[in-house]
Order: structure tokens, then C-alpha cells, then sequence
């Protein structure tokens, strides 16, 4: 009995103590303007590759402000709860990295700091289409870091090996599938895309998903045009020329390598993607996204983040010295390039000699000048609309059996659409469809 | 006294926390962009709203659906395999015995992934695993797989309990092995029969690991609200952790009721059999 008691007094102290050194420690959100000799502390939250490289070369050359940074799953594996749940409790970071579509549903749930002040005059130093990513509702709440322009990602190798040509457009991306498909039947185009890769698609067609109008949500994941995108993806599905492997699989990826699966049209960090497959090496080159008509040049985007400020920093001025000076630094720039696989949103840094290099594993092409050319072209009017992890919740438990034939993709953006106008209702917020 | 405080604060505060959190809902007025989302008493409403939900309650009667017959066939097997490592010579029970515990071993994620590439080895073509009505019993599979080792130690210690005396006895009588198995043997390890059964009711009501690993290969079958649990973390995503409370404390009364249910059933059963 007496043992017992000491034990469990041991323990309650032990736990009161790490309760308390977790309180001290994990109140990054501060930090105070002190003397020169105290500089000012920001936490930073992120995930991509090559960020913390960045923060230690701030970090050596600012002496007043010190970043410390720390690395969380990626956003949409569960990184965003655990940043909304921080700031909820009153002990989030100072800074995080939040992707573009994720940012409005940040602001709705006034997880965000209104940077405007600091950051509107640094308006132009961005692509369009990545200032408009940080703004939301006319106001500024961080800072572009990279974007994600659309090309086409091809199997080289099995198009020259079967006399066929690098498709242009969307009705000849189609035909090279049904070719390949009757030059070798386990050849199968491309796989099932979903959620903000999806989304790219939609981008390029001008079918954005949201709206406004008043102070009134207009959800449009339904609109004429993105019916002739859900129908044409429905038209692959229909000929057979989708792989059943899920994007991202292990799988995904042995059948890019075996060549089974022979395209992948996604963003600039896809490279990064197929880079993580070695046998895939020296097979694939890149190509401009294919067009809806002709000779156009209209491209998607697919994801890129903001580094965005998040409630309860104490010092926003130091916060956004901090993100602005990662956005654009040509020094340390070129490492988010080659770790990170990332494409700036700086349009001044596209112009980084490390953009012009030749890739030995896309056989020495230089497919960032793909990339670089397409950027401009990133169609405008896009918009993010609030809870989007709900909203890719939905739509993709539809676009997946769509992939494998158990629905059809308009079935699958249609009911989407009516449970996403239903969450938002349910939330109080004024919605249209 | 410090178990006290410990069990109120580490055991019960959780609990009243959820409980009074799904007593709330969050509320978003136009374009809902304006300093987030205020909380607004209203005690009953995530519970009307949970009701309601087709998702929800589907994955409900899906888990009870998969409780009715994974339960016991799990524990079938289970027992099983425990009266007859309990006959066998030590050399073949050691090494059974370890044969079947091994899966237990293996942790849950990595079991699930390891069957998902077992379930659909070929990235062109559908996994016939998750094809219409089969997906429920390839999770199952998965779990069957994992716990039938663990649920037989259990049931094995109790049956090594049974004083030899009893045994020997009932073989004087003349009863044979199958007779011992079923009069002697069962109703003496009736108590961790019970306990087995109550903690698959309760697993099974917690069922994540295995269908949210196997949702990727899935083709669209596990969808992102194919448990309670999963529904109820699909809520915090949203994030809308006043509907998530209400969802987790309607489950944990499913699971009581249950679980008091399953008790009394056998209680009012046990003199009979026991």
C-alpha cells in the first residue's frame, strides 16, 4: 500500500513536470521585442524539403530574429489539424506553411493574421496567381513561396518505341492513349487523379470550384465547364486507358517504372514525385499540358504554398521580415530548388541559373524551362473556397470508385457538389450553388 | 489520494471535456471570413445532426454488422486453437503457440499494409478483395488475422488454470475428449470467454487501422467515413470538433450498451451453462 502511494506520487510529479515544461516550451507563439542581446524568437511549422536549410541561412545572417523551425506531416496528412488545433489552444507557431487552397479555410476558422500592412507592396514582386493565392477577401495573410504550373510528365521511351506522337491536346492525348493501348494492351495512359491534383484540371479549363458573389459563397464544382472536364475524364475511364493504381501508390509508382502507366500530367513538383523512383530514371521527359483547342496556351496550377502568420503572433512584423526574406532570397533559393523541388512564386527568381540546368534524370532535359514557360500562363479567376479538407473528403470517396468504374466522374463531382453545399450550409455560412 | 487525481485527470476530465464540447455547435455567418467561427449552446443539435447523418449511422450498422460475424468467428477459431494447443505434447504447443501469436506482434499499420499489397499486387487491375459486398470481410480478414493469436493466449492461460484433479475425473468417468473439451473445459474458462468477447465488441466499435490503411487500395470501397472512428476523425479534419464529441460520445454509449447488454445476456445464461 505505502509503495503504492509513493509510486503514484512519483508519477503524478513526474507528469506535472513534463505538463509544465511542455507549457514553457511550446509557447513559441510569442516573443518579445527585447534588447539587442535578446533577439526575437519565431517558430516556424512546415514540411517541405529544403525549409529548414532556408531557416538556418536566415538565421545566420539575422541576428535580431531567431526562426526556429519544425517539421510536421504534410499538411493535408493531418499537419493542418495539428496547426489549427495549436492555435485553438492558444499555443500555435508564429509562422507555418499552408498551401493555397488551404488558406481561406485558415482564415474561416480565424487561425490567421491579417498581414496586409507589411505585405501589400511586395504585391508585384509575385505571379498573379500567387498574390491571389495569400489574398483572401481583400486581405493579405502571407507570402507566396512557390507555385505548382501544369505540364505533362511522358514516358519517352514507349512513345518513340510505338511510333507515337506527343500529344497537344486533350483529343489527341486521348488518341495516343487508345494507341498505346492497341500497340500494347497493359499500357494504360495515365492514372486516376484526386482532390487538388484534380483541381489542376478544372484550373486550366477556367471551371473554378468557388466563387463569390455579395457575401455569398457560389460553389461551382458543377459548372458547364467543369462537366466537360468530368466528361472527358469519364471518356478515358470508359476506354480503359486508366491505370487502377492510385496516384502516389507504391504501385503508382513500379507502373510508371515498368511502363504501364505512361503519362502524368501534374505540377512542376511531380518531378520531385518521380524522383523518388529511381528505375524511372532516364525514361521520362516533359511536355506542355495539353490544350482544350488547338494551338492555345492555358495551363493549371496545382498546389504551391504561402508561408502565412498565423493568431497569437506576438511579433508579425519580425514574422513576415522572416517569410517574405525565404520567399525571395536569390542566395538561398536555389537549395528549395533542388531539395524541395520547388518552382518560386518570386517572379524576379524564375530567372535562378539552377532553373536552366539540364536533369540527367529526365535524360538532361531541362524541364524546368517547361515550367518557366508555362507560369505566366497559369489561367486567371481561380478561387479557394472555405473547409476544403472536407470538401476533397467528398469529392474524392467519389472520384475514387469513379477511377476503377464503380461510378462515373460527372456522378462523382455532382455529388460531391451537393455534399459540400450541405457542410457549408450546416456551418451557417450563406451558400449558392 | 494522487490515484485519485490522477484517474479524475488524466480519466474522467477527457470524458467531460467531449461531452461538454458536443454540447455546442459552431456557427459562420456570410461568407464566413471574418475572425472564424463563434460557438453557439445548443445542447441538442450535433446530436439531431448526428442522427441524421446516413454516414455516420451507416458506418455504425456496418461495424455492428462486422461485430455480429467477425466476433465470432474470431473467438471460434480462438478457442479452438487453445483446446488444442491445451492437448497437444509441450514441443508442437510451444511452437503453435507461437506461430499463432506471431501475427500480434506485427503492429496494426504495418499488418494492414502488408495485406494491402497482398490484397491487390497489380497496379492495372482491380483488387477483386474490395469488389461488391467482399470489403467488409477482407477488413475482417485483416483483423481475424491479427487478434485470433492474442484472443488464444487468453483463453489458453485460463484453460492451463483448470486443476488437473477435474480433468482426470471427468476421463475416469469415461467422458471422452471432445466431452471434456465441451462440459469441463469450456465452462471453466467461461469467465475469459467473456472478457474476450466484451474487448472484440469494444475493438470493433474502434475499427481505424486496418480500413483507413486499406482505403488507398481500395477503389473507392472504404470511404472516408467507413468506421465511426473514421467518421468522427473525417469531423475534426473539417474542423468541426463540437460534431466529432458528439459522434465519439454516441459511440462510446453504442459500445456500453453493448457491452452491459452482452453481460447481462450471459449472466442471466450463466447458472445454465456454468
Amino acid at each position: 500500500m505505502g509503495n503504492g502511494t509513493k509510486w503514484a506520487q512519483g508519477v503524478a510529479l513526474a507528469v506535472a513536470a513534463v505538463a509544465i515544461a511542455g507549457c514553457g516550451s511550446s509557447g513559441g507563439g510569442g516573443g518579445s521585442t527585447g534588447s539587442a542581446a535578446k533577439p526575437v524568437h519565431l517558430s516556424f511549422w512546415g514540411w517541405a524539403p529544403g525549409y529548414q536549410d532556408s531557416v538556418k541561412a536566415f538565421n545566420a545572417s539575422h541576428p535580431n530574429i531567431k526562426v526556429s523551425f519544425q517539421q510536421v506531416t504534410p499538411g493535408s496528412k493531418g499537419g493542418y489539424q495539428k496547426m489549427l488545433t495549436a492555435v485553438k489552444a492558444g499555443n500555435g507557431p508564429c509562422l507555418a506553411q499552408v498551401g493555397y487552397e488551404t488558406l481561406p479555410t485558415f482564415v474561416a476558422q480565424g487561425a490567421v493574421t491579417d498581414i496586409s500592412s507589411y505585405a501589400n507592396g511586395s504585391a508585384g514582386e509575385f505571379t498573379p496567381a500567387a498574390w491571389n493565392g495569400v489574398r483572401v477577401a481583400g486581405k493579405t495573410y502571407g507570402v507566396p513561396v512557390d507555385i505548382g504550373p501544369m505540364a505533362m510528365f511522358y514516358n519517352k521511351q514507349l512513345f518513340s518505341k510505338y511510333h507515337i506522337a506527343v500529344p497537344k491536346t486533350w483529343a489527341q492525348y486521348r488518341a495516343a492513349g487508345l494507341a498505346l493501348k492497341k500497340a500494347n494492351p497493359a499500357v494504360k495512359l495515365t492514372s486516376g487523379m484526386t482532390d487538388y491534383d484534380f483541381a489542376g484540371f478544372d484550373w486550366q479549363a477556367g471551371a473554378p470550384w468557388y466563387g463569390t458573389s455579395g457575401n455569398t459563397w457560389k460553389v461551382s464544382y458543377n459548372s458547364p465547364a467543369g462537366q466537360k472536364v468530368a466528361n472527358y475524364w469519364q471518356s478515358l475511364v470508359s476506354d480503359g486507358l486508366i491505370s487502377k493504381a492510385p496516384t502516389y501508390d507504391p504501385t503508382w509508382l513500379s507502373g510508371l517504372a515498368n511502363g504501364q502507366i505512361a503519362t502524368v500530367v501534374g505540377a512542376v513538383w511531380q518531378a520531385g514525385t518521380l524522383k523518388a523512383s529511381k528505375p524511372i530514371s532516364g525514361k521520362f521527359a516533359v511536355a506542355p499540358m495539353p490544350q482544350w483547342s488547338a494551338g492555345a496556351n492555358v495551363v493549371g496550377n496545382s498546389g504551391g504554398s504561402s508561408t502565412a502568420v498565423l493568431k497569437g503572433c506576438a511579433n508579425t512584423q519580425a514574422a513576415w521580415q522572416f517569410a517574405h526574406w525565404m520567399s525571395t532570397d536569390r542566395k538561398s533559393w536555389p537549395n528549395l530548388v533542388t531539395k524541395g523541388g520547388l518552382f518560386p512564386a518570386d517572379k524576379s527568381l524564375q530567372s535562378l541559373p539552377v532553373l536552366n540546368a539540364g536533369d540527367p534524370f529526365f535524360g538532361g532535359q531541362k524541364i524546368f524551362q517547361v515550367f518557366k514557360a508555362a507560369a505566366p500562363n497559369v489561367r486567371q479567376g481561380w478561387v479557394w473556397g472555405p473547409g476544403m479538407q472536407a470538401a476533397t473528403t467528398s469529392l474524392n470517396d467519389g472520384l475514387n470508385k469513379a477511377w476503377v468504374g464503380k461510378e462515373t466522374v460527372p456522378a462523382a463531382i455532382s455529388s460531391a457538389q451537393k455534399a459540400i453545399v450541405r457542410e457549408l450550409k450546416q456551418q451557417g455560412l450563406s451558400v449558392k450553388s | 489520494m494522487p490515484f485519485l487525481v490522477l484517474f479524475l485527470g488524466m480519466y474522467l476530465a477527457p470524458i467531460c471535456v467531449a461531452v461538454y464540447k458536443s454540447l455546442f455547435v459552431m456557427h459562420s455567418q456570410g461568407l464566413g471570413l471574418s475572425g472564424g467561427p463563434s460557438t453557439v449552446f445548443k445542447p441538442l443539435a450535433n446530436y439531431t445532426r448526428a442522427l441524421g447523418d446516413s454516414a455516420f449511422i451507416g458506418a455504425i450498422l456496418r461495424v455492428l454488422l462486422f461485430g455480429v460475424v467477425q466476433v465470432p468467428v474470431m473467438l471460434g477459431l480462438a478457442t479452438l486453437f487453445a483446446l488444442v494447443i491445451d492437448a497437444v505434447s509441450a514441443r508442437v504447443r510451444a511452437a503453435f503457440r507461437f506461430a499463432a501469436f506471431l501475427p500480434y506482434v506485427v503492429p496494426g499499420v504495418v499488418a494492414a499494409m502488408i495485406w494491402s499489397l497482398l490484397y491487390s499486387p497489380n497496379p492495372n487491375a482491380s483488387s477483386p478483395f474490395f469488389s461488391n459486398g467482399l470489403t467488409l470481410w477482407s477488413v475482417a480478414n485483416v483483423v481475424t488475422w491479427t487478434w485470433t493469436g492474442y484472443n488464444m493466449l487468453i483463453i489458453y492461460s485460463a484453460l492451463t488454470a483448470i486443476p488437473s484433479e477435474i480433468i482426470e475425473a471427468a476421463r475416469v468417468d469415461g467422458a471422452s475428449g471432445w466431452r471434456i473439451a465441451w462440459h469441463v473445459k469450456l465452462p471453466m474458462v467461461r469467465s475469459s470467454l467473456i472478457l474476450t468477447t466484451v474487448f472484440s465488441i469494444i475493438g470493433t466499435a474502434q475499427l481505424y487501422n486496418e480500413p483507413s490503411i486499406l482505403q488507398a487500395v481500395s477503389g473507392g470501397a472504404i470511404s472516408s467515413t467507413y468506421t465511426p472512428v473514421m467518421a468522427a476523425n473525417n469531423a475534426i479534419h473539417v474542423p468541426d470538433f463540437q460534431y466529432a464529441a458528439a459522434l465519439s460520445v454516441i459511440l462510446a454509449l453504442v459500445v456500453g450498451a453493448l457491452s452491459l447488454g452482452f453481460f447481462k445476456l450471459v449472466n442471466r445464461r450463466g447458472p445454465a451453462w456454468g
